[in-house]
């Protein structure tokens, strides 16, 4: 009984450092391209505007299903990419559509803004090479 | 005693069958949702005929085809023709374009003359929603 345990927590001991570690990152085709379909980039908009996803040679599907050649949309606002070999963060700079979107409404303060897609795998994961879009820089009035 | 339960086992077998050639329920479609050509525009003249066509989607998100996650479907073109049933899967034919892959991009090849588009989402088992969510019909024209 009492080994039995021990093997349970051995078990689980191992377990913990490999969810920690960094994750396998799925293939991507070479030509998959991402790109915002709207604003442009140096585009002048209003506190509210609306943004669409482009995504070409590649699929969109929701986090947690998996498919060899899709995945969804993280809409990076004012920061740089983060760690590619991790789940993509989940924060206002890390804007995450796990339901599949492709376009959003967007309200940010006045000033310039920068904004950059990313897609993740359905563990949030980039694919390798990352499928993302350029960073482009907009100004809210 | 046996037969009886052999019996059971056939009535039973056949009950699943039946339930599968019954028409397909319909998702709903959520509130607000919008499907739309982004581009290109209507009565737009595209020289050549080659295009890609961006595929619009409001209130709702894209999946691939045979996954049931609530509030999505996959994108399907209809090209040069009517709507088809909307209470059947959509057909797979050059004028039915199938987007199982979640893509949201369509690259066409038309010869000149006029052409309609018009998209239509599908459920994972590519059965529109109801009510159903698809764009207005656009036509474009190709020149000779």
């Amino acid at each position: 009984m009492i080994p039995l345990r021990i093997a349970a927590v051995l078990i689980a001991a191992l377990a913990t450092p490999l969810a920690a570690q960094a994750q396998d990152r799925k293939a991507a085709p070479e030509d998959a391209y991402v790109y915002i379909g709207w604003p442009n980039d140096g585009e002048v908009v209003g506190g509210r505007f609306k943004i669409w996803f482009g995504t070409r040679l590649f699929g969109v599907a929701p986090a947690g299903v998996a498919h060899p050649e899709a995945g969804h949309h993280h809409l990076l606002v004012d920061t740089d990419l983060p760690p590619l070999d991790e789940p993509i963060p989940n924060d206002p700079n890390h804007l995450h559509f796990g339901g599949g979107q492709t376009e959003t409404y967007l309200e940010l303060p006045p000033g310039r803004h920068t904004l950059q897609l990313l897609i993740g795998d359905e563990n949030h994961v980039p694919h390798d090479p990352p499928v993302m879009s350029r960073r482009i820089t907009i100004t809210v009035r | 005693m046996k037969i009886r339960a052999l019996t059971t086992a056939a009535l039973l077998s056949l009950v699943p069958a039946a339930l599968v050639a019954q028409e397909p329920a319909r998702k709903p479609a959520p509130e607000g949702a919008r499907v739309y050509i982004i581009w290109p525009a209507d009565g737009a003249v595209i020289p050549g005929g080659a295009l890609w066509v961006r595929m619009g989607l409001q209130g709702m998100g894209v999946a691939p085809a045979g996954s049931a996650v609530a509030g999505t479907g996959h994108h399907h073109l209809i090209v040069d023709s009517d709507l088809p049933p909307l209470d059947e899967p959509i057909p797979n034919s050059p004028n039915h374009l199938h987007f199982g892959a979640g893509h949201t991009e369509a690259r066409l090849e038309l010869p000149p003359g006029r052409h309609t588009l018009q998209m239509l989402l599908g459920d994972e088992n590519h059965v529109p929603h109801d009510p159903p969510a698809m764009s207005e019909r656009i036509t474009i024209i190709v020149p000779e």
